[in-house]
């Protein structure tokens, strides 16, 4: 969602006329009334000062940092002042609040280097330059302005996302658009150490392994492309696993676009474009108690043109199936026996192959013939 | 992929990001209130009358001079980093206590006692970590009649509120749903307020004990060690303890339930807090669907809870019609039967349930029938030592809940679990642990869907791919879907219209039997969305030379686009599933089948999706 800024305004404690707006980009904006409701939270008392303030007050959001510096030049011995932004009172301000906190940082300093805002002549510059950080703010999110000969403002409107989720050793990170559009010098080392093996079918530990760096450098690389949604996270593929269909899946009748990056990203190399009628029957083909190697041979027309592991993992990415795991419980036992530590219903067979370096199969028929034993799949 | 149920340790040093986790252990929880506050502005100025919890620091300050800091402790508390960016993201942990016991007394009377432009509306205020909202309110009163202006003694001169406010402090980033909510709260208690005090100026006497109590403290702390003057407050004014019940019950339960004067009930639901699976709350976006999900009236209600418990929750004065319907609900009738049963119209019935759904105490199923296919659930939580599994062993004694879940592993009918040698007891036992299972979210009910998708033709394959399928083809014939509720407030419902699914898309005046020219024209015209080739793909079927089939086939057709499952058009057109089946067999070239879950109802056993 785009942060709006409608306009921008520098407001003082005049030493005879008391809170004022000197300056406001686009004039006029704010209205007497607004600012004799508001202006309790932006010229303050000592207590509020150098916080962040928002207000939201006649369908307008006011954000501020009041700033007092004291000292005997000044009439009143000392200088109030807080540069703030107006929003629309629904807008997400999140993003602008270290901006405020930033500038009101800058004229602190410069205050206090020049007397930058209680000479007449040097604080008149702020109207230029509040005109400037509004257009570019609001245009391109950055802002870069030099104020004087040695001092330049640097800003930017960083969006916050959601905390993403921890990466476990056997997810399997998968790039959700070309791995080219990326500029791999703009990464860090680690990460561009372990790009090249990001194919979407290395899980983590592999990854860790060949690329020889260390395993929760590795997780910490790939949740940070994950919040940043280079990557994605899907499951490890192997033949045996099974998948079943997502109410998502009509998407791919309804949704024009996923229906053409979908035929595209799963055709075969090489090969005339699959139709949609084989890749839907294919994803709808799979379903609990169905493997993947199941579904070969049982769809084996359909797979002519259609590559099953690009398939699985396009279908994972956009969830329009989902994987269902094993999760092994043991539900008897007698007294004496240690309590369970992986079978416990909360380890998938995934992580506890991971875990303890056993494959698959010798799992299986370990826990096939136990007979305390149940699996639970979803 | 990641379910809630595999936790990262809070201080998982794997990850540089604070995972959710972290935020309940420090610092509390981010739908709960830090502080209750009420202000007023009046004749003798901005004032704060009460806030909760007190200032524990105003209580005794020797007491923490007294401990002895260990040289070799992190001073961690009360330390705020600065990030060169001015990046307002928390870096430490300050308690929820510390981030409003720094602001006054005075300066929150300052800046929570608003001036009278913004009475009305809400209130919403953000000073670094901290949010206030609330509903500051007017209060109009009749003029003081002055018997002698000669006689200007402070006993005729009754100091006046002009405004007060009821604000809650909450985290900054707690959600817009849950700021809403407490929006919502402040105001309704606003509302009594206001109400009591034209009745019998009950605000400005509470004020009065209030101020008195604060004075006299005051007086007192000039010797001796400082005492919090809201503690004294507590046991002599009925509001104070009111707010003070709030603020608890928010910060537990999530209900509210006060008495204003013992007189005007306040009644209030944080959803955010009654509506938890394991330790994670639902997203509120989660509840607005679910509310929205009320439509279908071949759904059907469940109770989360007794009918005798929940009987036993409602007011004295609620309504008879609510009463009516926990009393006839049934997990295997759906929401039409029950409004036939209860003798209530089906739109009350939606608005009913509801509310119910909205205060967390049921939730929309399909109606229990033996037919029904049911798996685990991708977010049940199979653990051995999860506290439904205690509590499943308690009630069903005998069974476990892992082995019964590992039953569910693959989709089974419960018809399937029926042996012939099987006391009936048993079956009935089953029946209670599907429900039980239902209530607790551990199952979804899988659906059959179908979707008509012709196989393109050899001769002309580039026409085939610029062709949108039928389903984006036949769109706006919409089937029943009462619109929106509107989250927040569950029973408005101006544009609940209903529309009977039969009656607009049955093709019940297609004359049944026989193979007349209407018949034919009919068919013909229901034929007529599809192109050239996919016409004639169908009518090449074998089945196809059944007018019977093809006549049932082309009125069905417009469900064929794999967002309507089997038992709704079992319910729409009045049919039965091996009529449905057998079609579908027939024409299966053309249709591909899949089953999943109904999306319309599956926010409520997946609400984290």
């Amino acid at each position: 969602m785009a942060t709006r800024i409608e306009c921008i305004f520098f407001s003082e404690f005049h030493p005879t006329l008391g809170p004022k707006i000197t300056y406001q980009v686009p004039e006029e904006y704010i209205s007497r009334e607004l600012f004799d409701t508001v202006q309790v939270y932006i010229i303050t008392k000592p207590e509020l000062q150098n916080k962040l303030i928002t207000v939201t007050a006649m369908d307008k959001k006011l954000i501020g940092c009041p700033v007092c510096i004291e000292h005997k030049k000044y009439s009143r011995n000392a200088l109030l002042f807080n540069l703030g932004f107006v929003c629309d009172a629904q807008t997400n301000t999140c993003a602008l609040e270290p901006i405020v906190k930033k500038l009101s940082g800058y004229l602190t300093t410069l205050e206090l280097e020049s007397g930058f805002i209680s000479k007449e002549e040097s604080k008149h510059k702020l109207i230029p330059i509040m005109s400037t950080l509004l257009e570019d703010l609001n245009a391109t999110g950055a802002c870069t302005l030099p104020i004087d000969d040695a001092n330049t403002i640097h800003l930017k409107l960083i969006q916050l996302r959601k905390d993403p989720p921890i990466v476990q050793e056997y997810d399997v990170p998968v790039f959700t658009h070309c791995k080219d559009l990326y500029i791999k010098s703009q990464w860090d080392l680690t990460t561009q150490q372990i790009l090249p093996y990001i194919d979407g079918f290395r899980h983590i530990q592999k990854i860790s392994a060949e690329a020889d760096v260390e395993l929760n450098l590795v997780r910490i690389a790939v949740q940070n492309l994950l919040y940043y949604g280079v990557v994605t996270l899907v499951s490890i593929f192997q033949y045996s696993n099974v998948y079943c269909t997502t109410p998502k899946v009509q998407s791919l009748i309804d949704d024009k676009s996923i229906q053409e990056e979908c035929l595209g990203y799963v055709t075969k190399h090489g090969q005339k474009r699959a139709s949609l009628r084989d890749v839907f029957q294919l994803y709808c083909g799979l379903s609990p108690g169905t493997t993947v190697r199941d579904l070969c041979s049982r769809y084996s027309q359909q797979l002519h043109r259609v590559d099953e592991r690009r398939l699985i993992q396009f279908g994972l990415m956009k969830s329009l199936i989902r994987r269902l795991q094993k999760y092994p419980v043991k539900v008897i036992r007698d007294e004496r026996s240690r309590p369970p530590r992986l079978y416990t219903g909360c380890h998938s067979y995934d992580e506890i192959c991971c875990k303890t370096g056993i494959s698959y199969k010798e799992l299986d028929e370990r826990l096939e013939n136990d007979p305390n034993i149940v699996v639970c799949w979803k | 992929m990641l379910s809630p149920s595999s936790v990262g340790s809070p201080d998982d040093p794997k990850s540089m990001y604070s995972h959710p986790q972290n935020n309940v252990y420090r610092s509390g929880d981010k739908t709960s209130p830090i502080s209750v506050i009420l202000v007023s502005s009046g004749s003798r100025g901005n004032k704060l009358l009460f806030r909760f919890p007190f200032q524990r620091a105003a209580e005794c300050p020797s007491s923490l001079s007294g401990k002895k800091r260990n040289p070799y402790a992190l001073n961690t508390t009360g330390e705020v980093l600065e990030d060169q960016d001015g990046d307002s993201r928390e870096q430490s942990p300050l308690t929820d206590e510390q981030l409003v016991a720094g602001f006054s007394d005075i300066i929150l009377a300052t800046i929570l006692a608003t001036k009278s432009d913004m009475c009305g509306k809400k209130f919403e205020l953000k000073i670094d970590n901290v949010r206030f909202v609330g509903h500051p309110t007017f209060l109009q009163h009749s003029p003081i009649i002055q018997l002698s202006k000669t006689d200007p003694s402070p006993k005729r001169e009754m100091p006046t509120m002009i405004l007060f406010n009821v604000v809650f402090a909450l985290r900054a980033n707690a959600d817009p749903s849950v700021i809403s909510c407490m929006h919502n709260l402040s105001r309704r208690i606003a509302i009594a307020l206001q109400h009591e005090e034209r009745r019998c100026q009950y605000l400005t006497r509470e004020a009065k004990l209030m101020l008195a109590v604060q004075d006299e403290i005051t007086t007192v702390t000039e010797s001796g060690c400082p005492q919090s003057p809201f503690r004294q407050i507590l046991p002599k004014c009925k509001l104070a303890r009111d707010l003070k019940e709030a603020y608890d019950s928010l910060c537990t339960t999530g209900v509210v339930r006060l008495h204003i004067n013992n007189w005007l009930e306040v009644s209030f639901c944080l959803p955010h807090k009654i509506h938890r699976i394991g330790g994670n709350y639902i997203p509120p976006e989660a509840l607005e669907r679910s509310l929205k999900a009320i439509s279908r009236p071949y759904h059907a209600l469940l109770l989360l809870e007794s009918e005798k418990a929940l009987l036993s929750q409602l007011p004295l004065d609620c309504s008879p019609a609510m009463v009516r319907l926990i009393k006839t609900c049934s997990a295997v009738k759906n929401l039409q039967q029950l409004a036939q049963d209860a003798d209530l119209a089906l739109l009350q019935i939606f608005q009913i349930a509801a509310h119910l759904v909205y205060w967390g105490k049921a939730i929309i199923i399909y109606p229990l029938c033996e037919n029904n296919v049911y798996m685990l659930s991708p977010h049940a939580n199979i653990s051995l030592y999860s506290p439904l599994a205690e509590q499943f062993s308690q009630q069903f004694s005998g069974h476990n809940l892992p082995s019964m879940l590992a039953k569910f592993s693959l989709p089974v009918s419960l018809a399937e679990f029926r042996s012939p040698l099987e006391a009936l007891a048993q079956e009935a036992q089953l029946i209670q642990m599907v429900v039980w299972m239902l209530q607790h979210r551990l199952l979804i009910q899988l659906h059959t869907y179908v979707c008509l998708l012709i196989p393109p033709g050899e001769d002309e394959p580039g026409l085939k791919e610029e062709e949108l399928p039928l389903a984006a083809r036949v769109g706006g014939r919409s089937l029943s879907t009462p619109s929106a509720l509107s989250f927040g407030s569950p029973t408005s419902s101006d544009d609940m219209t209903l529309t009977s699914p039969s009656m607009e898309n049955s093709s019940a005046e297609l004359v049944a039997g026989g193979d007349s020219p209407l018949n034919k024209r009919m068919t013909e015209t229901l034929l007529t969305s599809l192109s050239e080739h996919e016409r004639q793909v169908i009518l090449s079927i074998p089945a196809a030379q059944s007018p019977e089939d093809l006549r049932m086939f082309a009125r069905l057709l417009h469900y064929f686009r794999g967002h309507h499952h089997l038992e709704e058009i079992m319910y729409n057109e009045n049919m039965r599933r091996s009529q449905l089946k057998t079609l579908f067999d027939k024409f299966r070239s053309v249709l591909v089948v899949t089953n999943h879950e109904d999306p319309v109802i599956s926010i409520f056993q997946s609400p984290m999706d």
